[in-house]
């Protein structure tokens, strides 16, 4: 019972990391991004090239995974995701899954096909009313939680976050009052790869990596955005947390529905609260 | 002539909805535009604030050609565009929708509640609730604050008495009538007893063009010389 609190908490924290960028690039810029998917592998690769780099630093490589998603997410932005702004909603979808078979492909030629396993960096377990949980699942979910109150802070306590609250209810309200909404739409959206990258990371050492791991964890990362509303922000919490329950327990039960129940419980809500977009 | 606006042809895709428009405003006057719903008076205001590309013809601000721009470098030039509808940012409270525009207009916080407090006093009693729970005549006085933080030099508004009681409008009415020589304003309206008594010059709108222009308030007081465009 504890272990598979522990599993839905753990798959939780990562979906919410992974999707509050996704959900965020939505809300702002009214974009679907596949390209998050590719931020999310590449941020797993770039882990493990580092970890041989580093010798092992964790990290260390974690961060500079964080960090290559910058120029990536950047140009991703600039040279796609601009150009198709207020275009129809389809092209977005069609620009940025081109964008992800290429960097899948890409990703095949520089690291192969095969998965590549990694071991838990931390390595330690604590007992938690008699059972043994890794530590590192733990600090996966301290995470989580610390980012959820880092965007808070932001988006509640900052003058930018607060612009980028007022553009998520009307752009251009914001924009007649002479500010640049659109750079910081962008700032949200690097932030946001940001943040897919280091979910690649983070679950690395609980899978495998390998180059389709990012198409696969989308489309989870889909029905937690859809559950949550699009754009916002506590619905994501809440969403990753009960959709990463509700994994976990099913699996339980029978493991291959694991997913498929994901889908069943995202088709049931979108019956009882269709989206207004 | 503080604004210009020549011969100007918009369309949304293949739909013409105004067609040459010709206005002028100058520099602290007060022009009103009047005249039937869908007439094309949004898509005008729009236009001027750079949420809209005319697809024929000119506007020049201060000298400026801006048609085209897109709005928030239009705004960054010195126009503010108040939407219709009473938009202000409504999960965001008050205080921190005066801090937006205050950002925008590079001022310190405490100058720019200061300054909307002037223009409405009643303000500070609802600094720290959501601006969505204001009422509209409360929103749009905000909206007017929030405008007036940037120190335009062109205000455009967009119906801002719609849908207000009688004691709202008359709020309303104060702002604009004490901001009279110290900002242009281009105003949309319907209620002709506001308009009569603010404006220095209407617009008649009708189908997308200018149908006729008044300079004397005497001749637009008789309600039948209006009712025509209305
Ligand atoms: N976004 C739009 N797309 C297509 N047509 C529009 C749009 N907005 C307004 N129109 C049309 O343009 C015309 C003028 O509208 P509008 O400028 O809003 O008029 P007004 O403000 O004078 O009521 C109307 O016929 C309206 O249906
Ligand atoms: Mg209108």
């Amino acid at each position: 019972m504890i272990s598979v609190v522990a599993y839905g908490l753990t798959v939780g924290a990562i979906l919410y990391i992974i999707s509050i960028g996704l959900s965020l690039t939505f809300g702002t810029m009214r974009i679907v991004n596949f390209a998050h998917a590719l931020i999310y592998t590449m941020g797993a690769y770039v882990l493990f090239t580092m970890l041989r780099v580093t010798g092992g630093n964790f990290v260390l490589a974690a961060i500079v995974g964080v960090a290559a998603a910058v120029p990536l997410a950047w140009a991703i932005e600039r040279f796609v995701i601009r150009r198709l702004y207020g275009q129809s909603i389809d092209y977005a979808i069609i620009g940025t899954y081109a964008v992800l078979l290429i960097g899948v492909d890409a990703t095949k030629w520089i690291w192969g096909a095969t998965p590549l396993p990694l071991s838990d960096p931390i390595g330690k377990y604590v007992n938690v009313l008699g059972v043994d949980l890794p530590v590192y699942r733990l600090v996966v979910i301290a995470l989580a939680v610390l980012i959820f109150a880092g965007l808070e802070l932001f988006f509640r306590r900052t003058v930018v976050g607060k612009i980028v609250v007022a553009g998520l209810e009307d752009k251009d309200a914001v924009r007649s009052l002479g500010i640049r909404v659109d750079s910081y739409f962008s700032l949200v959206f690097i932030l946001g790869s940001c943040l897919a990258a280091l979910g690649g990371i983070l679950y690395a050492p609980i899978t495998t990596i390998h180059p389709y791991m990012g198409t696969h964890v989308l489309l989870l990362s889909f029905a937690v955005v859809l559950v949550g509303g699009l754009g916002s922000m506590r619905g994501t919490l809440v969403a990753s947390f009960a959709l990463g329950m509700v994994m976990a327990v099913t699996g339980r039960v029978w493991g291959p529905a694991a997913e498929a129940m994901v889908f069943a419980v995202m088709a049931v809500v979108l019956v009882l609260k269709p989206i207004e977009v | 002539m503080l604004l210009m606006v020549n011969d100007v042809d918009v369309a949304y895709g293949r739909a013409q909805v105004l067609h040459q428009i010709s206005i002028a405003v100058d520099e602290g006057e007060r022009v009103f535009m009047v005249g039937r719903n869908g007439a094309g008076k949004t898509t005008l205001l729009k236009t001027i604030a750079g949420f809209l590309a005319p697809s024929h013809g000119s506007i020049v601000f201060a000298g400026r050609p801006i048609a085209g721009l897109p709005a928030e470098e239009v705004a960054r030039g010195g126009i503010r565009y108040v939407f219709q509808d009473k938009r202000v940012f409504t999960k965001l409270t008050v205080r921190e929708n005066i801090e937006i525009a205050a950002h925008a207009a590079k001022i310190r916080l405490a100058e720019a509640i200061e300054r909307v407090v002037e223009i409405y006093p009643k303000m500070t009693r609802f600094l720290d609730s959501p601006a969505g729970g204001l009422s509209g005549g409360q929103r749009q006085l905000l909206l007017l604050g929030r405008a007036l933080l940037g120190q335009p030099r062109l205000l455009l508004i967009d119906e801002p008495t719609e849908g207000l009681s009688a004691g709202a409008i008359d709020e309303v009415f104060d702002v604009l009538e004490k901001s009279k020589g110290t900002v242009a304003m281009v105003i949309v309206e319907q209620n002709l007893s506001v308009v009569r008594q603010l404006a220095d010059r209407v617009y008649a709108v009708k189908e997308g063009r200018v149908c006729s222009e008044y300079r004397d308030m005497a001749a637009i007081a008789d309600p039948s010389v209006l009712e025509g465009v209305l």
